[in-house]
């Protein structure tokens, strides 16, 4: 292909001994086209059925009344309209807003504090690690389901707490409760990828800092702040970018320990979009996934922006 | 930096503790499979199942279909890992080697789809599966097809392979070239070996996307026929009257495959995602 | 109707059959047979029933004979649960991946006959199941309930309604006689608590309860108000009465005597085996579940007219068998509705899964109506038959769901301390008003 690339080129390019350079510039310039495009193809068509194709009729159906039966019918705006004013979906967004923060806020700081642990050259380092981090391994349907049972009113927490005289309740059908406790189980499951790629940057940072800090009188507390806090900035910004992103997206606990509710206390965005999913709403279902994307977009340029500048 | 021996034990404790509560649940999981019925909450709750009997297993692969998910989830997420290093490692490969016009603009407009969740094309996407299961009954909604094209490329994987890949020396490359190797053959025989640690790393976490896999799948398979292990396990959870030690048993079979894979890869799957995240 | 309607309308069934069969045959091997003026296409066609009865159910046992007599029809049953059905069911017809045919419960017809996703049985049936008019068939109240816009959307196959259950074996050795209305209910309950593990709780032979609009709804119309008014365009369950009845069913809660039933909860059945229910309130089907569940309580138990405040009172509710509106095999289907729903068969709704058969003749049949060993001897159809005739169906609208949703949400608010009753109720109530706009 290279060749026939070559001798097409050469037909209508410049001849005599000046065309060699520009014979070599334009060789290089298209090497490989052919095979680039073909290469690429199922990438793009893939791309195309499956991301834009479908991003596209999303917009779209978050303008109409659709219920997968008749066509859609436009309504403009009259969706993101009855949404901003529609006490469920009002009280996702909140339970979302609720999971993020105490999720994000917790996890990642876990995730520190193992990988600061572990940095600690113990012996067995790696078998902690692993303890750590197997859940990570396992579905978060897999986690729900567990975490269900041990949660249950005559399951293993109470049993645990009732022997430590903590309070013990029925923890997913207290509303109170209910949504710290789809939280615990996520960061149980979630904290220990954060402490592996903690550890791993940590490991990074070079002795030498961590000398001259002792140097200077730093004891361990001082150390922690001064040189790996610094040191694991652009980590701490990945974790904290990528995080918030997956956190907002909850489903899957919820789908399986509470189903939203009591009360709607556990009901987050993602469950509340399967619900008009679910109940033929589509175009309602459509605009929720919108503002969910445009959300997140905002919330990750933000991020990156705010921390970009204070380096 | 070596600490004074009590803080040491400290340390140690603090390790040893919250490991075992990372473990316990796992560990909870596994007994109570084993369990009868009544065994359940037992009170005292008894660490080592006593009687045990495999009755749950019995169950799950009998009275409900674990036997099919596990194969369903076997299927899907092999063949998701086949066509991913197949398609991913040419469009990388390209992306990173070969010059054609528009080239930079493809793979920005593949980057872009990054940004936006999955949410926003379920729906379209299982409607366009619907339109296609009219044209064939192997295609679209309730198919392995369904359930394997929507993620057959993963466009975070072209990006790392990509990076990797440029790393390969271009004269190599060029040498092959000029013996009259097409880019095809080039690819397969000298940048799949040569990437080989970077697909193996794409391969595992692929494996892993598509074996915990939870919301497309949920919604794309209407029978049991279709179903993969979490769709399975999560409406066997969601029951108002939940048989407890059959529901382990089907956790157990969805986890442990994840879990094995792991422990045997692990190094693979600690530098796969730390090389990535330092940058 | 008369002779030549009833000919030009089965002539009509009959030619739908016949195209629908020539469809089916497509795939077939054998040429499709013409259809006949007297007999049934006989393609093989394979429908796909979905069922929610669970292990109990009466629908699996029947099937054997239905093969036997339709040997072309093969049904592809898949049993599924409650809250599966309930939430794949939309979807499944949307997306053209139908059953044939469901059990829905009654409870959902409104909402799904509404969207469109139910099919017009009178196109299959003629009006007409098993040669005698549908209308003969079923109590006023069931035909009510299986009609939508003035067709018939579903076939009533089970009926259900709320009665009390409790503990006769505590009652007698407490002296406790057994409760006619609410006051008496609550003091029975006192009467039955204990505390065993000595915290100053009751926590032993409990009330259950359950936040639902089931069970708040009963208590409603007990007490002589309503969910809907009349034209079904605002909420009137916060209404003095609707407020009392939440304010007696917490009362429970507030003595001390009940136990709040949440998801967390788990299995009603290991509350009864364990002693710490010893009062509930279910319906027939639930008589099934605790013979199989808790045989070692057999003899214990009993149920009695849910007691009431100024009339007897319960919702209505139940399961329907319904063809959705694209099912690839309506025909077929509806030869299974009909097979399902001879007297002899409907019975089986009974004798599997203790249900109350919907189908009239079923219900006064000598084989339901007789004594149970299980409830010590009672012939608890002497309690479920009049409960029957006084329940009443939820309002027949396209937003039920949604409605349902809010009204539980509100009760267990309230249950929970969390809001008043009156606060809570008028809160669900301004949430079903907004959506009834």
């Amino acid at each position: 292909m290279v060749k026939a690339a070559a001798r097409e080129t050469t037909a209508t390019a410049p001849r005599g001994p000046a065309a060699a350079p520009v014979m070599r510039r334009l060789r290089r310039r298209f090497r490989g086209s052919g095979s680039g495009y073909v290469l690429v193809l199922p990438a793009m068509l893939a791309a195309i059925a499956f991301l834009y194709v479908p991003m596209a009729l999303s917009a779209y159906w978050s303008f109409t009344d659709f219920n997968g039966l008749l066509p859609p019918r436009w309504v403009g705006l009259a969706n993101y309209r009855e949404l901003a004013a529609d006490p469920l979906f009002l009280q996702a967004v909140r339970n979302t807003a609720v999971f993020v923060l105490l999720a994000q806020g917790i996890g990642p700081v876990l995730g520190l504090a193992s990988a600061a642990l572990l940095n600690n050259k113990l012996r067995f380092r790696g078998l902690f690690r692993t303890a750590y981090f197997i859940p990570v391994m396992t579905s978060l349907v897999v986690v729900a389901t567990i975490w269900k049972m041990l949660l249950n009113s005559n399951g293993l927490v109470n049993v645990i707490f009732g022997y430590l005289h903590l309070p013990t309740t029925s923890w997913l059908s207290n509303p109170s409760t209910a949504l710290p406790s789809v939280i615990a189980a996520s960061v149980w499951q979630g904290f220990g990828f954060e402490t592996v790629i903690f550890l791993a940057a940590m490991q990074a940072i070079p002795r030498e800092y961590y000398e001259a800090a002792m140097v200077d009188g730093a004891n361990a507390w001082g150390r922690f702040r001064h040189v790996t806090l610094p040191g694991l900035r652009r980590t701490i910004i990945f974790v904290y970018v990528i995080g918030i992103i997956q956190a907002s997206q909850v489903f899957d606990q919820v789908f399986v320990m509470t189903q939203g509710g009591p009360i709607e206390s556990t009901n987050t965005v993602v469950n509340e979009l399967i619900n008009r999913f679910n109940s033929l709403q589509l175009g309602q279902a459509s605009a929720i996934a919108y503002l969910l994307a445009v959300v997140l977009a905002f919330v990750s340029f933000v991020q990156i922006r705010v921390f970009e500048r204070r380096d | 930096m070596r600490q004074r021996r009590p803080v040491r034990l400290l340390l140690y404790a603090i390790a040893i503790v919250t490991s075992a509560i990372m473990i316990g649940p796992l560990y909870w999981m596994l007994a109570t499979s084993f369990k009868p019925p009544g065994d359940v909450f037992a009170s005292p709750p008894k660490w080592i199942p006593d009687p045990w009997t495999l009755a749950n297993y019995h169950d799950v692969f009998t009275l409900l279909p674990f036997g099919r998910f596990f194969i369903n989830s076997v299927i899907v997420t092999l063949s998701i890992v086949a066509v991913n290093i197949l398609f991913d490692t040419a469009a990388a490969y390209a992306f990173a080697k070969l010059r054609f016009p528009g080239r930079d603009f493809l793979f920005f407009l593949l980057l872009i789809t990054l940004m936006v969740p999955f949410q926003v094309n379920l729906i379209p996407l299982f409607r366009i599966m619907v339109a296609l299961h009219h044209v064939s009954p192997y295609l679209g909604v309730n198919t392995y097809f369904g359930l394997i094209a929507p993620s057959a490329i993963q466009v975070f994987g072209i990006f790392l392979l990509r990076q990797y890949i440029r790393s390969i020396p271009d004269e190599i490359l060029d040498s092959a070239r000029v013996d009259g190797a097409s880019e095809f053959k080039i690819l397969r025989k000298i940048v799949f070996p040569l990437a080989l640690p970077g697909i193996a790393t794409l391969a595992i976490f692929t494996f892993l996307s598509a074996w915990n896999d939870f919301l497309w799948p949920l919604i794309v398979t209407q029978t049991d026929q279709m179903r993969t292990l979490p769709v399975g396990l999560a409406l066997l959870a969601r029951k108002q009257e939940i048989n407890w030690g059959d529901t382990m048993a089907g956790t157990v079979i969805t986890a442990l495959p994840m879990i094995a894979v792991f422990l045997v890869l692990q190094r693979r799957f600690i530098e796969g995602l730390t090389s990535g995240a330092i940058r | 109707m008369d002779r030549r309607q009833f000919l030009r309308r089965s002539g009509a069934a009959l030619a739908v059959s016949g195209a629908s069969g020539l469809l089916a045959a497509c795939g077939a091997s054998s040429p499709t047979p013409a259809a006949s003026s007297s007999g049934q296409n006989r393609t093989p066609v394979t429908i796909t029933v979905w069922d929610y009865y669970g292990s109990s159910t009466p629908v699996k046992p029947a099937l054997a004979g239905f093969k036997n007599r339709y040997p072309w029809i093969t049904v592809n049953y898949q049993g599924l649960d409650w809250d599966t059905i309930s939430t794949k069911f939309t979807v499944a017809v949307s997306s053209g991946s139908a059953p044939d045919m469901a059990t829905l419960d009654m409870t959902w017809i409104p909402t799904y006959a509404s969207t469109g996703l139910l099919m017009d049985l009178s196109k299959v049936s003629g009006g007409m199941l098993n040669g005698k008019p549908i209308r003969q068939q079923y109590s006023g109240g069931g035909l009510n309930a299986m009609t939508y816009q003035g067709h018939y959307v579903t076939m009533l196959f089970d009926e259900d309604c709320y009665a009390l259950y409790y503990r006769r074996d505590l009652f007698e050795k407490k002296g406790i006689s057994v409760p006619t209305n609410w006051s008496e209910m609550r003091a029975a309950a006192k009467a039955l608590a204990q505390d065993t593990n000595g915290d100053g709780k009751a926590d032993k032979y409990l009330m259950e309860i359950d936040p639902d609009t089931f069970h708040y709804a009963s208590y409603l119309f007990q007490n002589g108000g309503a969910i809907l008014d009349p034209a079904n365009s605002k909420a009137v369950f916060n209404s003095p009465q609707g407020v009392q009845a939440l304010e007696m069913y917490k009362g429970f809660l507030d003595d001390g005597t009940g136990i709040y039933w949440g998801p967390g909860q788990g299995d009603r059945i290991a509350g009864l085996n364990s002693g710490t229910v010893a009062m509930f309130e279910d319906g027939p089907y639930y008589m099934g579940i605790m013979k199989d569940g808790a045989p070692n309580l057999a003899g214990k138990w009993a149920i009695a007219t849910a007691p009431y405040s100024r009339k007897p009172g319960s919702y209505l509710g139940g399961t329907g068998l319904s063809i959705p509106a694209n099912a690839a095999h309506a025909d077929a289907a509806w030869t299974l509705i009909q097979y399902l729903l001879e007297p002899r068969n409907s019975v089986g709704v009974a004798t599997y899964s203790g249900a109350a058969p919907g189908l009239s003749a079923a219900l006064q049949s000598p084989r339901v109506q007789k004594p149970d060993p299980y409830f010590g001897g009672q012939d608890t159809w002497k309690v479920w038959l009049p409960t029957m005739a006084s329940a009443t169906h939820y309002p027949y609208v396209r937003q039920w769901n949604n409605i349902d949703r809010a009204i539980a949400d509100g009760v267990s608010a309230a249950l929970l301390g969390k809001k008043t009753p009156q606060q809570a109720l008028d809160d669900a109530a301004a949430q079903v008003d907004g959506r009834l706009r």
